[in-house]
């Protein structure tokens, strides 16, 4: 039985390329901000400033929770074009 | 049908996927991946914070005696460690007369430091960094911060060596 969303699926495959790639793309962007924060604060920590470790510690979870976030718009592929 | 033939059949179907299938990443496994780095970095950051706030690096305590001066010549360095510390430190007697101590280990992979004499540059040789020995900052190489240093004083002919002063840091 077809539904809408498959109809869509069906007519235009390439949007599941264009969501995956998107997100895929932010999630890199965001693990690439991760291991700069990280960076920098296991450097400011080594020289004893204390300040910047909670907010780093924060912006990291943020981005972390972003990204698990994203995760609820994985699309699950069209399962009705397998052979 | 022969024997082999079955066989080959059958464990075609027990096993659908090709070889060379098997190893390929799907983008959706590549982005859950990709978010649980993302959950590691996250927690990575939060035990820095962790271990810098409930083990802070301990200071040194109190005046410590490290040697005569005239055991340590103009250009000449001495090394010595705290009591009840593991921590190598070098005493360096400038050209200009002053005394100076710092952490001997470099603040990029904590190779041990050396004075050049005659030079006021304080050596790394694994990475080629400098240091200046006048301050411990940094003059080139991939050390990214300056070298620890602690406080020189002198009570008549000995030198002794405190922790230094917060504000002589900020300064």
């Amino acid at each position: 039985m077809s539904n809408f969303r498959r109809g869509q699926n069906q007519s235009n495959p390439n949007k599941l390329n264009a969501i995956l790639s998107s997100l895929i793309f932010i999630l890199i962007l965001n693990v690439s901000i991760q291991i700069w924060l990280l960076y920098a604060a296991l450097n400011n920590a080594l020289d004893n400033n204390k300040e910047i470790l909670i907010p780093a510690f924060i912006a990291s979870l943020i981005l972390f929770l972003i990204g698990f976030g994203w995760l609820y718009y994985l699309p699950t592929g069209n399962t009705n074009t397998k052979k | 049908m022969s024997k082999e033939d079955n066989l080959n059949k059958n464990w075609k179907k027990d096993f659908p996927i090709e070889k060379q299938q098997a190893t390929n990443v799907s983008r959706r496994d590549f982005a859950k991946f990709l978010t649980l780095v993302s959950g590691g970095l996250m927690v990575g950051s939060g035990l820095v914070a962790a271990k810098a706030y409930m083990f802070p690096k301990e200071e040194v305590e109190g005046e410590h005696f490290v040697c005569k001066k005239e055991e340590v010549p103009l250009g000449g360095t001495r090394g010595f460690v705290i009591e009840g510390s593991t921590i190598p430190y070098i005493l360096i007697h400038l050209e200009t007369g002053e005394f100076k101590a710092y952490e001997q280990k470099c603040t990029h992979l904590s190779c041990s430091v050396f004075y050049k004499p005659g030079t006021g540059i304080i050596h790394c040789p694994c990475h080629e960094g400098s240091f200046d020995a006048k301050t411990g900052d940094v003059l080139g190489g991939p050390p990214p911060r300056a070298l620890p240093s602690l406080d020189v004083f002198f009570k008549d002919n000995d030198v002794y060596v405190k922790a230094t002063t917060h504000q002589e840091k900020l300064g």
